[in-house]
C-alpha cells in the first residue's frame, strides 16, 4: 500500500509540472500581441518594447516560465491584461463559485447515479431497468447547454419557477441563493447522472454474474444480503475510478453551464480570458482548474487503493 | 456396504435419491438436453461420484440438486433429500436448506471467494445465517473450522482476503464454508481440478478424514477415476447426459461393464515407462453434443464391441442381482478394451556426444518490475527508508541437459516449476539469464538475427491453452498457410496440395481447411496446432502441457498422435508435463523439475522406480493411490532459504542445516541416471523403506 | 478474455443466418440515412441557409418553414439539414485522426512494454491529467478556429482514451499463444502487428469509435456554442443553438429545433455502437 501512495504522489507531481508547461508553452504560442492589447490606443513600436521588457517577454522562455512557475507557487498570478488587477483573489472569488456547483452536482451525481445503476442492475430486465435505460439513453444524448436551454425555459420563462440566470450571495439570504443554484446544478448533474448510472449498472450486473455470489447464494444467503454484502462491495470498487472520470466531464460541464446562465463561475470567467486574450487570467484559470483535476484524481486514486483489498493487503498468508 | 443396499432395502432411506432426473436447456431457439433420466440414490454416510468428460452432463446434475442452474434450465423428475422432493419447494424454503443441509464446493477456488470480503466472514456467514450464531461467536467457530481443515496460522488466514492465499488454502477455506452448518450431505464439482497434484493430494486426504470423523455424506463429481478410488463407495458413469454404468467403485474401476467406462479406464496411461512401440487404447471420435438416444445406444459410434443391434433403439439400463447397473445389452459378454500395439521398433540408443539440443547452465531471472514500483518505503525502526525491492527468485536456476535426435525428454514438475519457463528458452521465445542453448552444435545467444531462422524452422512449439493457441481470425488452412509461404517450403501452386498433407498427418479432414478455430473441439484445434509445428519440417518439437487441457480420452489420441508422428518423422520433443503417468508414455527419458531446478533426471523407467528423489516420491504417490508420506503442515511453503535446496521446506526426509545452507548438486547414481539430494539414496537405514507402488491400472482391463 | 472476443466475432462473421440485434438494424439505419442525408443536405434543403427572409422572421414551424425561421429570416429546417453536413464531419474526421494516431501508439505500447510502453503510458498520461475542455480549449485559444482545426483538437484529446483500450485489449491478446506461435516462426514486427494482432482489435475498436464519434458530436457543439468551433453565419448545431439563446422566450424553435437534430443523431449512433457490442458478446448489457 505504501509503495502505492509513494509511486501515485509521485506520478502526480511529475504530471503537474508537465502540465503547467504545456500550459506555459501554449499560451505563450498566442500570436496575439499581448503588450500592444495592453496598450491599447497608446501603442506604438516603442512603447511595445519597452513594455515587453518590463512584463520579461524579451527574456528566453525556461527563464520567463521559471518566474511565472514560481510566482504561482508563491500564489501570485500576475496582472490581469484587462482589468488590471490582480487576477488571485478574482480568480479565487470565481473559484468558490463554481465550487459550490461541482460540490452540490457531484453530490448528487454520486449518490443518486450509484443508487440507480445498483436498482437498474438488480431489477435486470424489468422496468426499472428499462427506465434506466431510456433516462440514460437521453441523458447522454444531448449536452449540457442544451439541457440547460431546456430548463430556463421551461422552469425560468414558461413557469417563472426559477431565476435563469445570476448568483445571489449567501448573506442576502438562503432562498435565493438556493434558487440561483438549482438550475445550473440540475444541468449538470444529468449529463453526468447517466453516465455514472450505465457504468454502475454493467459493474454491478458483473458482480451478479460472478461466482462468488452463486456460491453465496448456494450457502443459503438471502438475496438482500447477497446484492448488498456481496455484490454491492465489488460492484462500488471501480465506481470510483468512474467518479473520478466525470469529474474531469464535470469541469467541461461547469465552463459550458455557467455560460449558459450566466453564473461568474471560474468557468465562465476563462471563457471570458479565452476570447479577450487575457494571458495571465487564461494561464491561472487553466492551471487552477486542471490542479483541481489532477487532485480530484489523485483522491480517487488513494480512495481506490484503501477500498479494494487487493492493494491494502497486497503480500500473501501461507 | 453400498448405496445400492440402499435400494435393496428400501427400509434403510437414503440421504438423497435422485429419479429420473432430466435437465433441458433452452439455448436460443434450440433445446439442449444436459442431462436424461437419472436415478441414483446416496446413503447416509455413503460417497457417490459421478464420473464422465466435459459435455457428459455431470455438473448439470450438481447444479440441479444445488439449484444453481439459472432461468434457462427446466428440470423435470424428482430429488428427493431426507425423504422430502426438493424440486417442489419454494424457491425461499430450498434457499433455506442450502448451505445448511447441503453443502457445495465448487471447481474454481480461485472465483468462488469473495474478494473484498474477509476469509473468516465468509465461512461464518451461513453460521449466522442458519444456525443464528452471533457473528463474534461465528468468526470464533470458523477459525476453528480452519484448524480443522489443517491449517496452522488460521487465526491469521481468517483475517485474510482471498488473493492472499493460495490455491490449496482457498479451497480449504471454501470446504470449511460449505461443512460450517455441518450438513450431512457435500456436494463438490471437481473440487480439485484447479489445483496442482500434491495439493489435490492433500484435499483428498482432508475429505477422507472429514468424512470418517463427521459421517458426512459426499456427492463427489470428476472427471478423474483415480481421484474418485480413494474417496467414493459407488461410481456412476455418464455419458452424452445419459448414465451408463453405477455400481461399486471397485467393481466398475477394476471391471467395468459398459464399453465406455472400459475405454476410460484403458485409454489413462499406467504409471510406468513404455516401449516406444506402445499406444495407449484410445476412444476414437469425440463426444456428440446432441445425442439421440432414441435412435439407438449414444455410445454405438464410438464402440469397437459395437453391432447392428445396438443402433436399433433405446438402450436400457440392466439391473444386476447385486444392484450394479449397465446400460449395455451385451455387457456380460465382453473382452477387455482392445489394445494398440505398433510393430515393436528396438529401443534406440542415444549417444549423448551427438546432441540436437544442448543446455549448460542455464538459467532465467525475470526482472523486477522496473519503474517506481520497484521502490519500496519502509518505516521501520522509526525512519523513512526508501530502497529497491530484492530481485526475483530465478525461474530457471542452473539447469543441464541435452536431447538426442529422435529422442524424447519429458519434463514433469508442478505449476510455477519453471518448466514452461525453460520450454521457452530452448526456442529462443525468451532470453536466458545465463548459461547457453545450442542447437545442433550452435549457441543459439551469440546467433546474429537473421541467422535465427534456420534455426525456428527445425524447433517449433505446441501449446497447452488450446482456446487461444490458434489466432481466431485465421481459418485452418490460412494458419497452416503461414509456414509454409515464410519458409517457402513449397511454390504457391502447391501449397494447397501441402495443407492437405499436414491434415492427413494429424488426422483430420481435408474439409477442414475452411474452418476457424471456434468450429473445432478442443482436441481437433490441439491437432491443428501440431500440424502447425510440423508445417515447417522441424526436427525438434517442444510440447509444453499439449494434452493437460483435455479430456481424458482425446488425451490419449493425441498422445498416440504424437508417438506416431515421433517415429515417422525421427522427431525429438521436450514433453512438458504435470502428468507424470502422461510423461511416461511418451518419453525416453524423465527429467523431475521442481521450482527452477532440476532434481532428478534418467531413462523413464530408472525415473520411476526407486531409488527416487523426494520429491519425485511425492509425486508417485499422489499419482498413485497411496497414502504418501507425511508432510509438513498445509500451506506453509515457505520460501527456500537463499542457497539451500530448493525442496527442503516441504521435504520429509531433510537432514536439517545442510539441506537448508547448500543446494545439491545432480548426483550420478548410474551412467543415464542423476538425482540432486544429499540424502544417501544407496542402501541407508535411515531412509524409509523405498517406494514401491502396486500400480492396480495397470491389471487387466 | 480478448481472445474469446475475438473467436466470438469471427463466429459471426461466418455464420451467414445471424440475427443482427435490433439496437444495431435501428441505429444502423438512422445512421445511414442521416449520411445520405448530409451528403446530398444542398439539394434536398428548401432554402439555402444562409438566405435571409426579411419578412418571415421569428416564423414558428409551418408548410413552408418545416422548423421555422430565426433571427435573421432564414430556414431552420435547411440549416439543420446543412449542420448535419458539419457536425457529422467532425465526428468522422476528430474519430478517424484519433484512431490513425492512437491505434498504433496502443498497439506499440502493448507488444513492446517494457520502456516504450512505459514512455508512451506516461505521455498518454499527461494528456488524460487534463480536463477534456481544457486541452481543446488550450489549442483552440492558440490559433483561429475553423471546423479542420476543431476536428484536430478533438481528435488529439481522444488519442488518449483510444490508445489505451487499445493496448489494454493488445496485453490481453498477447497473453495468447497464438502470438507466441508467430514468433516461433520468427515473424517480423509488422507481420506480428498487421497480421495477427490487428484483425483481432478490430471488433472492439469499431465499439470505442462509435462512443467517440458521439463524445466528438457533443463536444463540437459545446465548443460552438461557446464560439470556439465553427464561425457564423455557418449553419452549426452548437452555433444556432446558443444564436437562439436570446430568444428562448419568444421563438424557442430556433435553439429546439438543433437540439433535437443532435439527439437523433447521438441516439443512433449510439446505438450502433450499443448493437455493435451485443454482437461481440452478446451476455454484456443485458
Amino acid at each position: 500500500m505504501a509503495a502505492y501512495v509513494a509511486q501515485r504522489l509521485g506520478a502526480v507531481m511529475v504530471i503537474m509540472v508537465a502540465m503547467s508547461v504545456l500550459v506555459f508553452l501554449a499560451t505563450h504560442a498566442l500570436p496575439s500581441n499581448a503588450a500592444a492589447l495592453i496598450l491599447g490606443q497608446y501603442s506604438t513600436p516603442e512603447t511595445q518594447a519597452a513594455l515587453e521588457h518590463k512584463l520579461g517577454f524579451d527574456l528566453p522562455l525556461p527563464v520567463q516560465y521559471w518566474r511565472w512557475a514560481s510566482h504561482m507557487l508563491q500564489g501570485d498570478m500576475g496582472q490581469s491584461f484587462e482589468m488590471e488587477r490582480p487576477v488571485a483573489p478574482i480568480l479565487w472569488d470565481a473559484f468558490g463559485r463554481s465550487a459550490i456547483l461541482a460540490v452540490g452536482s457531484m453530490a448528487v451525481v454520486s449518490t443518486l447515479g450509484l443508487a440507480l445503476g445498483v436498482i437498474a442492475a438488480v431489477w435486470r430486465g424489468r422496468w426499472p431497468d428499462h427506465a434506466a435505460s431510456i433516462f440514460t439513453y437521453f441523458g447522454v444524448s444531448l449536452p449540457e447547454f442544451y439541457w440547460g436551454l431546456v430548463f430556463i425555459l421551461l422552469f425560468g420563462s414558461t413557469f417563472h419557477l426559477l431565476p435563469s440566470s445570476g448568483y445571489a450571495n449567501l448573506s442576502d439570504g438562503l432562498g435565493g441563493f438556493i434558487a440561483h443554484l438549482v438550475l445550473p446544478v440540475a444541468t449538470l448533474t444529468l449529463t453526468l447522472l447517466a453516465h455514472v448510472t450505465r457504468l454502475t449498472r454493467s459493474s454491478m450486473m458483473e458482480a451478479l454474474d460472478s461466482m462468488y455470489v452463486k456460491v453465496a447464494r448456494a450457502r443459503g444467503l438471502p438475496e438482500r444480503l447477497v446484492i448488498l454484502r456481496h455484490a454491492l462491495r465489488n460492484a462500488l470498487i471501480p465506481s470510483i475510478t468512474v467518479l473520478a472520470q466525470d469529474f474531469g466531464f464535470l469541469i467541461g460541464g461547469i465552463v459550458a453551464v455557467e455560460t449558459v446562465f450566466a453564473y461568474p463561475g471560474l468557468g465562465r470567467m476563462l471563457v471570458g480570458s479565452l476570447e479577450r486574450q487575457d494571458l495571465p487570467m487564461m494561464q491561472a484559470a487553466i492551471l487552477v482548474l486542471t490542479g483541481v483535476y489532477c487532485l480530484a484524481n489523485l483522491a480517487a486514486d488513494l480512495l481506490y487503493g484503501v477500498v479494494n483489498p487487493r492493494i491494502r493487503y497486497g503480500g500473501s498468508v501461507g | 456396504m453400498s448405496a445400492m443396499s440402499a435400494l435393496a432395502s428400501p427400509s434403510a432411506e437414503p440421504l438423497l435419491e435422485i429419479r429420473n432426473l432430466t435437465i433441458r436447456y433452452r439455448e436460443d431457439d434450440r433445446q439442449v438436453t444436459a442431462a436424461r433420466d437419472i436415478s441414483f440414490a446416496l446413503r447416509r454416510g455413503g460417497s457417490l461420484a459421478i464420473v464422465g468428460e466435459s459435455g457428459s452432463g455431470k455438473s448439470s446434475v450438481a447444479g440441479a440438486i444445488l439449484d444453481f442452474l439459472g432461468p434457462t434450465a427446466e428440470v423435470t423428475g424428482s430429488m428427493l433429500f431426507e425423504g422430502q422432493d426438493i424440486a417442489g419447494l419454494a424457491p425461499a424454503q430450498r434457499r433455506q436448506m442450502l448451505g445448511w443441509r447441503i453443502g457445495a464446493v465448487f471447481q474454481d477456488p480461485f472465483t468462488a471467494l469473495n474478494p473484498a470480503l474477509r476469509v473468516g466472514r465468509q465461512i461464518a456467514e451461513p453460521m449466522v445465517q442458519h444456525l443464528g450464531l452471533p457473528l463474534p461467536e461465528a468468526l470464533a467457530r470458523a477459525e476453528l473450522a480452519l484448524r480443522e481443515m489443517g491449517i496452522d496460522r488460521a487465526a491469521e488466514v481468517a483475517r485474510a482476503f482471498p488473493h492472499q492465499l493460495s490455491g490449496g488454502m482457498k479451497q480449504r477455506a471454501l470446504i470449511a464454508a460449505a461443512l460450517a452448518c455441518e450438513p450431512p450431505l457435500l456436494i463438490l464439482d471437481e473440487p480439485t481440478t484447479a489445483l496442482d497434484v500434491t495439493v489435490e493430494a492433500q484435499i483428498l486426504r482432508l475429505l477422507s478424514r472429514l468424512r470418517r470423523e463427521k459421517g458426512v455424506s459426499l456427492l463427489f463429481i470428476s472427471h478423474n477415476l483415480s481421484v474418485v478410488r480413494r474417496l467414493c463407495d459407488d461410481v456412476a458413469v455418464m455419458y452424452a447426459s445419459q448414465l451408463v454404468e453405477l455400481g461399486e467403485v471397485h467393481r466398475v474401476l477394476e471391471r467395468p461393464a459398459h464399453p465406455y467406462s472400459k475405454g476410460l479406464l484403458a485409454s489413462r496411461p499406467p504409471l510406468a515407462a513404455a516401449s516406444r512401440g506402445s499406444r495407449l487404447a484410445a476412444i476414437a471420435g469425440q463426444m456428440p453434443t446432441t445425442a439421440e438416444p432414441d435412435a439407438g445406444c449414444v455410445f454405438a459410434p464410438r464402440c469397437p464391441f459395437h453391432e447392428p443391434r445396438c443402433s436399433t433403439g433405446p438402450q436400457l439400463l440392466t439391473i444386476t442381482p447385486d444392484g450394479h447397473r449397465v446400460r449395455c445389452w451385451k455387457a456380460d459378454a465382453l473382452g477387455p478394451w482392445p489394445r494398440q500395439q505398433v510393430a515393436a521398433a528396438a529401443a534406440p540408443v542415444f549417444h549423448r556426444g551427438d546432441a540436437l539440443v544442448n543446455v549448460t547452465q542455464v538459467s532465467k531471472t525475470f526482472d523486477r518490475s522496473g519503474g517506481l514500483t520497484a521502490w519500496r518505503l519502509s518505516v521501520a525502526g522509526g525512519r523513512p527508508l526508501l530502497y529497491r525491492s530484492p530481485k526475483r527468485v530465478p525461474a530457471v536456476n542452473d539447469v543441464s541437459f541435452s536431447i538426442s535426435p529422435g529422442e524424447v525428454l519429458g519434463l514433469v514438475g508442478e505449476s510455477g516449476c519453471g518448466k514452461s519457463t525453460l520450454g521457452r528458452l530452448l526456442l529462443q521465445l525468451l532470453r536466458q539469464s545465463g548459461g547457453s542453448v545450442e542447437f545442433d552444435g550452435a549457441d543459439l545467444a551469440r546467433l546474429p538475427a537473421q541467422a535465427l531462422s534456420p534455426f525456428r524452422k527445425q524447433a517449433q512449439i505446441v501449446f497447452q491453452n488450446v482456446g487461444s493457441s490458434l489466432n481466431p481470425r485465421l481459418s485452418v488452412g490460412e494458419a497452416l498457410d503461414r509456414p509454409l509461404a515464410l519458409f517457402r517450403l513449397a511454390k504457391p501452386g502447391d501449397r494447397t496440395k501441402r495443407v492437405e498433407a499436414l491434415l492427413d498427418m494429424v488426422r483430420l479432414p481435408a474439409a477442414y481447411r475452411k474452418r476457424f478455430p471456434h468450429q473445432l473441439s478442443g482436441g481437433e484445434r490441439q491437432r491443428v496446432a501440431i500440424a502447425r509445428a510440423l508445417a515447417t519440417e522441424p526436427r525438434f518439437i517442444v510440447c509444453d502441457e499439449p494434452v493437460s487441457a483435455l479430456d481424458v480420452s482425446v488425451q490419449a489420441t493425441i498422445v498416440n498422435l504424437l508417438a506416431d508422428l515421433r517415429d515417422a518423422f525421427g522427431l525429438s520433443y521436450l514433453f512438458i508435463s504435470h502428468d507424470l503417468a502422461v510423461v511416461a508414455q511418451l518419453s525416453d527419458r524423465i527429467a523431475v523439475m521442481y521450482r527452477g531446478r532440476i532434481c532428478e533426471i534418467g531413462t523413464a523407467a530408472e525415473v520411476l522406480a526407486p531409488p527416487h528423489h523426494p520429491y519425485t516420491q511425492m509425486l508417485l504417490a499422489s499419482a498413485a493411490d497411496d497414502e504418501p508420506a507425511p508432510e509438513p503442515a498445509a500451506g506453509m511453503i515457505a520460501a527456500a532459504t537463499p542457497g539451500g535446496c530448493v525442496f527442503a521446506a516441504r521435504c520429509p526426509y531433510t537432514l536439517g542445516a545442510v539441506c537448508d545452507t547448500t543446494s545439491p548438486p545432480l548426483r550420478p547414481l548410474t551412467a543415464s541416471h542423476a538425482i540432486a539430494c544429499h540424502l544417501d539414496i544407496l542402501p541407508n537405514a535411515a531412509v524409509p523403506p523405498v517406494f514401491v507402488h502396486p500400480d492396480p491400472q495397470r491389471a487387466a482391463i | 478474455m480478448a481472445v474469446r472476443l475475438a473467436e466470438l466475432t469471427a463466429a459471426q462473421f461466418i455464420r451467414r443466418r445471424r440475427r443482427l440485434p435490433t439496437s444495431l438494424v435501428v441505429g444502423g439505419t438512422i445512421v445511414a440515412t442521416l449520411i445520405v442525408t448530409a451528403a446530398l443536405a444542398q439539394w434536398i434543403a428548401p432554402y439555402p441557409y444562409d438566405e435571409m427572409h426579411v419578412r418571415d422572421r421569428f416564423q414558428p414551424p409551418n408548410l413552408h418553414y418545416l422548423a421555422g425561421t430565426d433571427e435573421y429570416g432564414r430556414d431552420v429546417f435547411s440549416r439543420l439539414l446543412i449542420g448535419s453536413q458539419l457536425s457529422l464531419a467532425l465526428g468522422a474526421t476528430a474519430t478517424l485522426i484519433s484512431m490513425a494516431v492512437g491505434v498504433p501508439l496502443g498497439l506499440i505500447a502493448g507488444y513492446r512494454r517494457g520502456v516504450t510502453d512505459e514512455a508512451i503510458m506516461r505521455v498518454l498520461d499527461v494528456m488524460l491529467a487534463f480536463p477534456p475542455i481544457m486541452l481543446v480549449l488550450l489549442i483552440l485559444a492558440v490559433t483561429p478556429p475553423s471546423l479542420l482545426k476543431t476536428a484536430i483538437a478533438i481528435g488529439v484529446l481522444a488519442v488518449a482514451p483510444i490508445a489505451r483500450v487499445t493496448r489494454s485489449v493488445t496485453l490481453d491478446l498477447m497473453s495468447g499463444e497464438f502470438m507466441e506461435a508467430a514468433r516461433a516462426r520468427g515473424e517480423r514486427l509488422h507481420y506480428m502487428l498487421l497480421r495477427e494482432l490487428l484483425p483481432n482489435v478490430w471488433p472492439v475498436l469499431m465499439v470505442e469509435a462509435s462512443l467517440r464519434v458521439v463524445f466528438a458530436v457533443l463536444l463540437g457543439a459545446v465548443l460552438s456554442f461557446l464560439g470556439f468551433g465553427v464561425q457564423p453565419p455557418a449553419a452549426d448545431w452548437g452555433l444556432m443553438i446558443s444564436n437562439g439563446r436570446a430568444f428562448v422566450d419568444t421563438a424557442p424553435w430556433i435553439s429546439l429545433a438543433p437540439g433535437i437534430a443532435m439527439s437523433i443523431t447521438v441516439i443512433a449512433i449510439s446505438l450502433v455502437g450499443d448493437g455493435l457490442r451485443e454482437v461481440l458478446d452478446p451476455k454484456v448489457g443485458r
